[in-house]
């Protein structure tokens, strides 16, 4: 490292050591050694520090002096991706199957803007990801210089914080507190702007000074849990008759599968799953129904509406959710876990609320309960449950497409249900969070509360970064496919083996759909035509194939799992299937559209 | 960040029938540094949170700003606000004052038409509202008034037949009463 000056220790710095903290070994320097660095260079360290050892992201003008120091540091690996929309959904996808902070780099001006939709849904879904990004020199910043935006501004609404680091001396704590900030509580994104001469200016770096600042202990402060609501809340469940626990992405995020597991069994409470919280719990557990809300199986929005007590843990009860607020779970206490206070009572009003992490509540709350017995409901439900079932097979299906289920089967089948499934948003979504049988936990992935189109390539991307040993799957539609479709070149350039089911159905399918069912069937702008998927993955040197026929696709998944790197397979699905059942948006959950008749048509 | 949330008779973000609303004071405690007020004004606004006034300023403590939200619920509920706000990294305290527990005040500037043969009219007419000529010409006087927001309105009101040229107000500022802190 040219630039680096070991110079001896002699500032008197008293470093706070917050417990754990001086026993970290995160970089290979000597923790205790005062250097003088260029800002460039602190980030570099800082991010190691931080056990960072993947980024992804693109250069550009203000970010090249980091660009310039990343080479002197071999063990941070920089994944080029085509588009920084692609390097936060990446970041994103290998936070969410790791649990670690992901990091995205981006330049200043549209480097910035479009990691945007990245950060926006990332904070949606509580993911905690970490976003740098260079920012013209400090004399040009509100100038209106070349590539300047303000993304401080722009990214205030979708960040958990942000900082624009004004002083190279504030580098290294910066880059500690967005870490700290990022993981803390209910996790998010956090963005550090860096100007390009800070990146320049040096100063002096030791690995081991820890940050003083307030934020860090405000942040590293956690919600102490109430014993009086867990009592409450224990008292409530001795007395419910039909009580549910609906689980969701606070789940996976506590790491709690453990104790929901035990909690649900100590209880004998039929449990649903979110969108966000499947494969939360297994769903070949006698005890699970399924997942709620919009596109949910009926029985379960009808166990919603019977239901006297819900116990909530780690969900926001979005909109896709609830349907009409007012007539979710109109006879339902409810026990709301969750570690942001601010959701208690923000949709529902809370007859208990509990801010604490889920895990921790799990656990106090299944200690506090007395085992119990919900046979009877559990019955009712499982009842309502096999009429639909058996409905839904008087309903006439074409047989010679590959439909989702089928497809969905023999990724499960040929990779013994330990996948991990990224999908994107519309339909695909839908099906693959309900055909799906989820039992490994965390093995969905999805974009749900912002619903990005684009998401699943570049996620399934960061996903395999994250867990390279495991088969990743990307599912997704013709239409979000072509989003970010440009990260094939990093999937064959970084030789990453994602696979790839594309549904295929000519369509922007939900969008269709919502069409034919409210908007008297004028499809405005959504049949969408798609590039010869084969010839374009072979253009970019990867496989594809086109499969048209049911009969072909166990098969064709079985030689994408066997053909090595990416693998895309065009699936050339019924072009306007649909998903059921469907609550009409603002309607209540229990007003669904169900499936009915023969619907199939096939492609012109 | 603590359990003992009040539950409150309705959830934060329903669909409540506009207009009407009790009205609340806000209290922010805020580290002074780049971007905070922005945040703490971007997130009322897009929370929906119904601001009439808000006044910015420093506290006894170094570096941290007091701000002070005049609000009403109708739109969305306090508490659901509160919490938000103290969700923001640089706020280190956000107080709900009820109007019954704190004093509140609310200073105006106020220019109004006035010939020489008015001013004593005028000025006297000030004077039963407490409101200090600060200026004056041949052709205007200009007032200060402090006291609480109705006694502003009530002093505009009664000065508008002599023509108001320029109100300027601060919005409402507010303290707890008796020897307590907030």
């Amino acid at each position: 490292m040219g630039i680096t000056t070991s110079i001896a220790q002699k500032q008197n710095t008293a470093p706070f050591a917050p417990a754990g903290h001086a026993t970290e070994s995160t970089t290979q320097q000597h923790t205790d050694e005062m250097r003088e660095l260029a800002g460039s260079h602190i980030l570099c360290e800082a991010l190691m520090r931080e056990g960072v050892d993947l980024l992804f992201g693109y250069p550009g003008g203000t970010i090249m002096p980091f660009y310039d120091a990343l080479t002197s540091y071999p063990s941070l690996r920089h994944i080029l991706v085509r588009h920084e929309q692609a390097a936060a959904h990446a970041a994103d996808g290998y936070a969410r199957a790791t649990g670690k902070v992901g990091v995205c780099v981006a330049t200043s001006g549209p480097g910035a803007t479009n990691l945007v939709t990245g950060l926006a849904t990332a904070f949606m879904d509580s993911t905690p990801i970490v976003a740098i990004t260079g920012q013209v020199a400090r004399n040009l910043i509100g100038r209106d210089a070349f590539q300047e935006t303000d993304i401080i501004g722009v990214t205030q609404p979708i960040t958990k914080h942000n900082f624009l680091v004004r002083n190279v001396e504030d580098l290294a704590d910066t880059v500690r507190e967005a870490f700290k900030l990022a993981l803390s509580g209910r996790p998010g994104p956090v963005l550090i702007d860096i100007p390009k001469d800070v990146q320049f200016s040096k100063t002096f770096y030791r690995p081991m000074d820890a940050v003083k600042s307030l934020e860090y202990f405000r942040t590293t402060r956690a919600p102490e849990l109430s014993s009086a609501s867990i009592e409450q809340a224990a008292k409530l469940i001795a007395t419910a008759q039909r009580p549910l626990i609906m689980s969701g992405h606070g789940i996976i995020l506590a790491n709690a599968y453990a104790e929901l597991c035990a909690f649900a069994e100590k209880t004998n409470i039929p449990v649903i799953t979110t969108l966000l919280g499947l494969s939360a719990f297994p769903e070949t557990h006698p005890l699970a129904i399924g997942m709620p809300g919009m596109h949910g199986p009926a029985h379960v929005n009808r166990a919603i509406g019977q239901a006297d007590l819900i116990v909530g843990v780690g969900l926001r009860f979005d909109d896709r959710v609830t349907g009409k607020v007012s007539e979710f779970a109109p006879k339902a206490d409810i026990i709301h876990i969750d570690i942001d206070p601010s959701e208690m009572h923000k949709v529902k009003v809370a007859t208990v609320p509990i801010v604490a992490d889920a895990r921790e509540a799990l656990a106090a709350l299944t200690e506090a309960v007395k085992p119990a017995d919900h046979a009877t409901w559990m019955n009712e439900i499982r009842t309502w449950e096999a009429r639909d079932a058996e409905r839904s097979t008087q309903v006439k299906r074409n047989q010679e497409y590959p439909d989702p289920i089928s497809i969905l089967d023999a990724i499960r089948a040929e990779t013994g249900g330990e996948a991990i499934v990224v999908t994107d948003v519309g339909q695909h979504q839908m099906w693959t969070a309900r055909c799906y049988s989820w039992t490994r936990p965390n093995s969905h992935i999805t974009s749900g509360g912002l619903g990005t189109m684009g998401f699943a390539l570049p996620a399934a991307m960061g996903v395999k970064m994250g867990m390279p040993d495991d088969s990743v799957w990307a599912v997704a539609g013709d239409g979000g496919i072509q989003m970010n479709i440009q990260e094939l070149a990093t999937l064959r350039q970084q030789g990453i083996a994602v696979k790839v089911a594309i549904m295929n159905n000519g369509y922007l399918g939900m969008v269709r759909q919502w069409q034919q069912f409210f908007h008297s069937g004028n499809y405005s702008e959504t049949p969408i035509t798609g590039p010869d998927y084969v010839k374009l993955a072979d253009a970019y040197g990867l496989t594809g194939m086109r499969i048209t026929r049911r009969e072909d696709v166990r098969a064709a998944i079985h030689t994408a799992m066997h053909t090595e790197g990416t693998v895309i397979i065009d699936f050339v699905i019924e072009p306007e299937s649909n998903v059921y059942p469907m609550v009409p948006p603002g309607a209540s959950i229990t007003t669904m559209i169900e499936e009915t008749g023969e619907e199939s048509k096939s492609h012109d | 960040m603590t359990n003992q949330t009040a539950s409150p008779a309705r959830a934060g973000q329903e669909n409540a029938p506009q207009g009407g609303g009790r009205s609340h004071i806000l209290v922010v405690l805020a580290d002074d540094r780049h971007g905070a007020l922005d945040r703490i004004v971007g997130l009322l606004r897009r929370r929906r949170s119904n601001m009439q006034t808000l006044t910015i300023g420093r506290s006894e403590v170094p570096n941290v700003i007091r701000i002070t939200v005049m609000m009403d619920d109708s739109e969305v509920g306090v508490e659901q606000l509160v919490e938000q706000l103290r969700k923001i990294v640089d706020v280190r305290r956000v107080i709900n004052l009820s109007a019954e527990q704190a004093v509140s005040r609310e200073l105006a500037l106020i220019k109004v038409n006035s010939g020489v043969s008015q001013q004593p009219e005028i000025i006297e007419l000030g004077h039963l509202f407490g409101a200090h000529p600060v200026d004056m010409d041949q052709e205007t006087v200009t007032f200060e008034v402090t006291g609480s927001i109705d006694k502003v309105e009530k002093l505009v009101e009664q000065l508008q037949p002599y023509g108001v040229r320029e109100v300027a107000r601060t919005g409402c500022l507010a303290m707890t009463r008796g020897s307590g802190n907030i």
